[in-house]
């Protein structure tokens, strides 16, 4: 057990943080020193990269919010309830590399997007969005918020459940109208719930949509959705620039371990 | 009041209570649509040639034949099961074992090791990919099974090791006490009592790591390398780029890699749904 995360996943860490100062093309390595992460940051594509992922961020807020509206929905329990989550929580089930084939399809110039435009008369737009940076960006975007829509919901599900339903009656007895119940109280004791769905879903989008980019655009346009993933991928294996991949893997490896620690502080307190 | 404006505010009441009700369906109805449109597509167009698909009309086999001429289909989908079946042991030896040690035993530096489980979990693979890999291609383990089942089972093991960990936790202490009164050692009451009620744990992590394992890319396509030894996960992604534009081949393929995770899914959704809400507790 120790030896396999000893050795797979502990030591080839610590090779990443010592490479990530030298150049290496995977059979020798020259010491440089800091400077390679001055070199990385000052380049306009890593910069680019950085971008990207934080854009890719921006949708996390709407990645949360429809399924716990959807949750909430649910929640009324109305007949047929469990299959409803069923059907919404399939997706889970299902690779990225699928899923990614079929955006594709969606988002393509002769796609179902463009013949939904067509068929009510908006034809003339053309997005056309995997052929231009920004809006290939927004595709992925948006194709990431679809796939974490049924993982979210049930973990709102799952926080609605440990609701009393008391409390509700108490508040119903006291006047309190729907939307005020929901603003009140079920969303204030969803609050954990809602922090842990914000963590994992920021970790999905750094360090889970490789495939989905991989499928989708190959992190084109130009670099146009290149995430720090996909560039470390790129760097290593596409151009054998494995100390740059590996000074990438660093600030990945960084920035994952910060959303981590944020989240046993989350734990922590709630204990 | 009179009773007939009593009457009157009831039943409007009754018909706005109606009417939300209604426009939950819809918006829920909206969404299912939404959700099950891609699947819709895959399986409509999977059963096209290339021109019935142009034409949008008529269904036949051809595009299937086409996708076993391209890839090695069964090949690929023996490859998979390959690799989750090994995997997943890998995982089950090490996380039940480790999970009853740290959990029950609680040895020595029993603290200290949780918190390294716990904090390889924070690893991101890609961080580690690029000297996983040219470690592994040194041993020369790269295009072979067991390169890529040591991999996964590193990859599955600390949250695996978690989950068994705070599962035996949780388990009465008496159960124990009373084995030991009854002469067991502690490596009979793992076998036979431990093991035996840890089945709802060990089957969320048989689920979730088949789910993952199964639909993963990046660890196939860089640790095996030719077709013959691919997972269908990867054999579909690198599939010939003069296939991109057939998309009836292609949903044929995606029909193909996605059915065994989605029939899984459809067996053991509970479990999975359990292991998925696990982080937050109780």
């Amino acid at each position: 057990m120790l030896a396999l995360i000893g050795g797979l996943l502990l030591y080839p860490i610590g090779q990443t943080f010592y490479y990530s100062f030298t150049t290496w093309d995977g059979i020798t390595s020259q010491w440089i020193g800091p400077s390679t992460y001055t070199t990385l940051f000052r380049s306009p594509e890593f910069v680019r990269v950085l971008e990207n992922n934080a854009m890719i961020v921006l949708a996390i807020p709407v990645a949360i919010l429809i399924p716990l509206a959807v949750a909430l929905l649910i929640n009324s329990h109305l007949h047929g309830w469990r299959l409803f989550r069923s059907v919404y929580f399939l997706p889970t089930a299902v690779s990225w590399v699928v899923i990614g084939f079929v955006a594709v399809r969606f988002f393509a110039n002769d796609g179902i997007l463009q013949n939904l435009l067509n068929s009510i008369g908006l034809g003339f737009l053309h997005p056309d969005m995997l052929a231009h940076e920004r809006s290939a960006l927004l595709a992925v975007m948006i194709t990431f918020v679809w796939s974490m829509f049924g993982t979210n919901l049930i973990i709102f599900l799952a926080g609605l459940a440990t609701i009393d339903q008391d409390i509700y009656d108490a508040a119903k007895m006291d006047g309190a109208g729907a939307l005020s119940v929901i603003f009140r109280i079920t969303i204030p004791l969803l609050k954990r719930f809602i922090q842990f769905t914000f963590v994992i879903t920021l970790i999905t989008a750094f360090t889970a949509l490789f495939s989905l980019i991989f499928v989708m655009t190959g992190g084109g346009p130009g670099f146009g959705t290149t995430t720090l993933e996909f560039f470390i991928y790129q760097n290593g294996f596409a151009q054998s620039y494995f100390g740059l991949g590996a000074t990438a893997g660093v600030v990945l490896f960084v920035i994952v371990f910060a959303i981590s620690m944020v989240q046993l502080r989350l734990l922590r307190t709630d204990d | 009041m009179s009773s007939l404006a009593a009457d009157r505010s009831h039943t409007i009441r009754r018909w706005r209570r109606r009417l939300t009700r209604g426009l939950i369906y819809l918006a829920l109805l909206v969404t299912t649509v939404v959700m099950l449109y891609p699947f819709w597509y895959m399986a409509d167009n999977a059963f096209r040639s290339l021109e019935q698909y142009q034409l949008q009309s008529g269904f036949s086999l051809a595009s299937w034949r086409e996708l076993f001429n391209t890839l090695p289909v069964g090949r690929q989908l023996v490859n998979s099961t390959i690799l989750v079946t090994g995997s997943i042991a890998l995982i089950l030896v090490a996380s039940t074992t480790a999970g009853y040690a740290l959990g029950v035993l609680r040895y020595r530096f029993s603290s200290l090791v949780f918190l390294l489980v716990i904090s390889s979990m924070m690893v991101p693979m890609q961080s580690i990919i690029i000297p996983e890999y040219v470690n592994l291609a040194q041993l020369g383990f790269v295009n072979h099974f067991y390169g890529a089942i040591l991999v996964y089972a590193a990859l599955g093991a600390p949250f695996s090791t978690f989950l068994m960990t705070a599962y035996f936790r949780r388990l009465p202490e008496d159960v124990i006490e009373a084995a030991l009164m009854d002469g067991l050692g502690f490596g009979r009451i793992f076998l036979q009592i431990m093991l035996p009620l840890a089945v709802p744990a060990i089957v969320t992590i048989v689920v979730l790591q088949f789910i993952q394992i199964w639909d993963d890319l990046l660890v196939g396509l860089l640790f095996l390398q030719t077709p013959d030894v691919r997972p269908i996960t990867v054999g579909l992604a690198t599939i010939p780029s003069q296939h991109l534009l057939n998309v009836p081949v292609l949903m044929a393929g995606s029909l193909v890699s996605a059915a065994p995770a989605i029939i899984v899914y459809l067996i053991f959704q509970r479990y999975l749904i359990a292991g998925l809400t696990t982080g937050v507790g109780k």
